[in-house]
């Protein structure tokens, strides 16, 4: 009998990727914390923006600390410089922000009636070519409903507005949760590696950077996908003379972070923008539209592979049906968060999956406890 | 959880840490920084703290205590198997002995280098306290701090020269000493 059992010579379950029991459990898991994460939104939107932030200036704090400074003083220092510059930012952009809130109301009005009136001419157009479509009324009918609908969006837009506003405040948390995650980030993983018992320690460990590691990349190419869709649009809006170029680049971007529902709100956004502020030229708003196909287009096979790549290995399928499930389960916080989520129960999940099914580790923890139990009744 | 929130500084700590053949060349200030990147884990007497074939990802150091590395199928004679098998389960390694290291003296180094398997298992001897380097960490301070990191390869370099140079008078390879 060997004395020694070497760790590769036995029989291991868990090593060609998770089963469909784990990945039930993953799933499962995913849509409660949803649920709960539906009722915690003022908590988990900054945290997320706070982890955003974190990656944002994650590099800037490594630059620091290779040059020699302390971890603590590269975190606060670069802190610092982003709250100076955010303040700067706002101080410049408040007086703007100002005027557009004293008459938001109208200003939402206008746009959607814009975007209304280019739907209506777009459709009385395609009657006037087809026949077929102008004996089934379908222009009149659909003005009809639109009317009725854009009478009602005053009434919609306030609660929303009202909603937005009483969880805002919990935003100015980002940057107080970004400085800790920058200053404390290895303290926390010494403390949750700390609770790992010795047979799984080493492996919790390697997990523990991994998850580390995925994230960043994902993140970090998140940003650098901002930040190149915000340069497209803004330069194909510019080309297109729609005012506001950069601002409108900024958010539809930032809107693409929700999967898929986002990039149609972008989308939706620009072409009321075009409708509204070229009424006569109905051409404008088609060439946004045109602008947005390409702009996802080179987001699908450029950019994304360029930046966030696969850093999440979620099979395309999976991602798409859970987009909807999370949409399902949390309506549009969950079509937000439920990617993130995943990727997180999933690296756990698979963790505590490969753990779990290594007969050796489980032996050793096994072994371990009754070690422990000897040592603590031994003068019992 | 009360200790995660605690800021205090334990200068002891820092003495120790310099009292170990890793550590030994850093400054005050630099063993404040690998101090960061350090974990602790207390081994009970025979518990496994690596099997043989597992990837190694750290390296350890013993801070108390007295570790065992045995290989499978290393010491063993005609008469040796017998023996063994009248030993209780736990003790049956001892035969397969490799090394008994004690405080200050550090095992499983290679895993700093690469990923490749452990070449043979670590058993506490008796109850102990070892620090833990995980590669990654250290990769992450030859990026960082390379002053520092490059004082520890050059103890770690030194150690496996030893260990070379031991070697190969055993086995009469005197070419290896040249």
């Amino acid at each position: 009998m060997s004395a020694t059992i070497k760790s590769s010579e036995l029989p291991r379950r868990g090593n060609h990727g998770s089963g469909p029991i784990v990945w039930a459990v993953i799933i499962a898991t995913t849509c409660l914390l949803l649920l709960a994460f539906q009722k915690l939104l003022w908590l988990v939107v900054p945290f997320l923006l706070a982890l955003i932030l974190y990656y944002f200036l994650y590099p800037p704090v490594r630059v620091l600390i290779y040059r020699g400074m302390s971890r603590d003083a590269a975190a606060s220092l670069v802190t610092l410089g982003f709250l100076a510059l955010l303040f700067v930012v706002g101080v410049a952009v408040t007086p703007w922000v100002t005027g557009q809130l004293a008459n938001w109301q109208d200003t939402v009005s206008r746009y959607a009636q814009g975007g209304l009136q280019l739907l209506d001419n777009s459709l009385r157009n395609i009657e006037a070519h087809w026949p077929t479509l102008a004996r089934a009324h379908l222009a009149d009918t659909l003005a009809a409903r639109m009317v009725q609908g854009a009478d009602s969006i005053s009434d919609h837009l306030e609660p929303v507005a009202i909603g937005i506003m009483t969880w805002a405040p919990s935003l100015m948390l980002a940057p107080f949760l970004a400085f800790f995650f920058l200053r404390d980030g290895r303290r926390f993983k010494r403390f949750l590696s700390a609770a790992v018992p010795n047979a799984f320690f080493e492996r919790t460990l390697y997990l523990l950077h991994e998850i580390d590691r995925t994230s960043r990349a994902y993140f970090q190419g998140l940003i650098n996908l901002t930040l190149l869709d915000t340069v497209t649009l803004a330069a194909g809006l510019w080309l297109l003379g729609i005012p506001g170029p950069l601002a409108l680049g900024l958010i539809c971007a930032v809107l693409a972070w929700v999967p898929y529902v986002g990039s149609v709100l972008g989308g939706l956004l620009v072409v009321l923008v075009a409708a509204t502020d070229f009424p006569d030229a109905p051409g404008t708003a088609y060439w946004a539209i045109a602008l947005f196909g390409l702009v996802r287009l080179l987001d699908d096979f450029v950019y994304m592979p360029l930046t966030i790549g696969k850093s999440l290995e979620l099979h395309p399928l999976v991602t798409v049906l859970m987009i909807f499930v999370g949409g399902a389960v949390a309506g549009v916080a969950g079509l937000m968060l439920v990617l993130p989520v995943l990727g997180v129960v999933m690296v756990i999940g698979e963790t505590v999956g490969l753990i779990v099914t290594d007969p050796r580790l489980m032996a050793r923890h096994r072994h371990a406890r009754a070690l422990l139990r000897e040592y603590a009744s031994k003068d019992l | 959880m009360v200790n995660f929130f605690r800021t205090s500084k334990i200068p002891l700590r820092l003495e120790r840490l310099r009292g170990l053949s890793l550590f030994v060349k850093l400054t005050p200030a630099e063993l404040q920084i690998v101090d960061g990147l350090l974990h602790e884990r207390d081994y009970l007497k025979d518990e496994v703290i690596f099997d043989e074939g597992e990837e190694g990802q750290a390296i350890y150091i013993i801070a108390s205590g007295e570790v065992l590395i045995s290989r499978q199928g290393a010491g063993r004679t005609a008469q040796a198997v017998p023996d063994e098998a009248r030993l209780p389960r736990r003790r049956q390694g001892d035969f397969g002995r490799v090394a008994q290291l004690g405080p200050g003296t550090f095992f499983g180094e290679l895993a700093l280098l690469d990923d490749s398997p452990r070449s043979a298992q670590a058993r506490a001897a008796n109850a102990c306290h070892l620090i833990v380097f995980f590669r990654d960490d250290f990769v992450g301070l030859l990026d960082t701090h390379a002053r520092i990191a490059s004082k520890i390869s050059r103890q770690l370099a030194c150690h496996l020269g030893t260990r070379m140079r031991n070697m190969a008078l055993s086995v009469g390879a005197y070419h290896h000493l040249l």
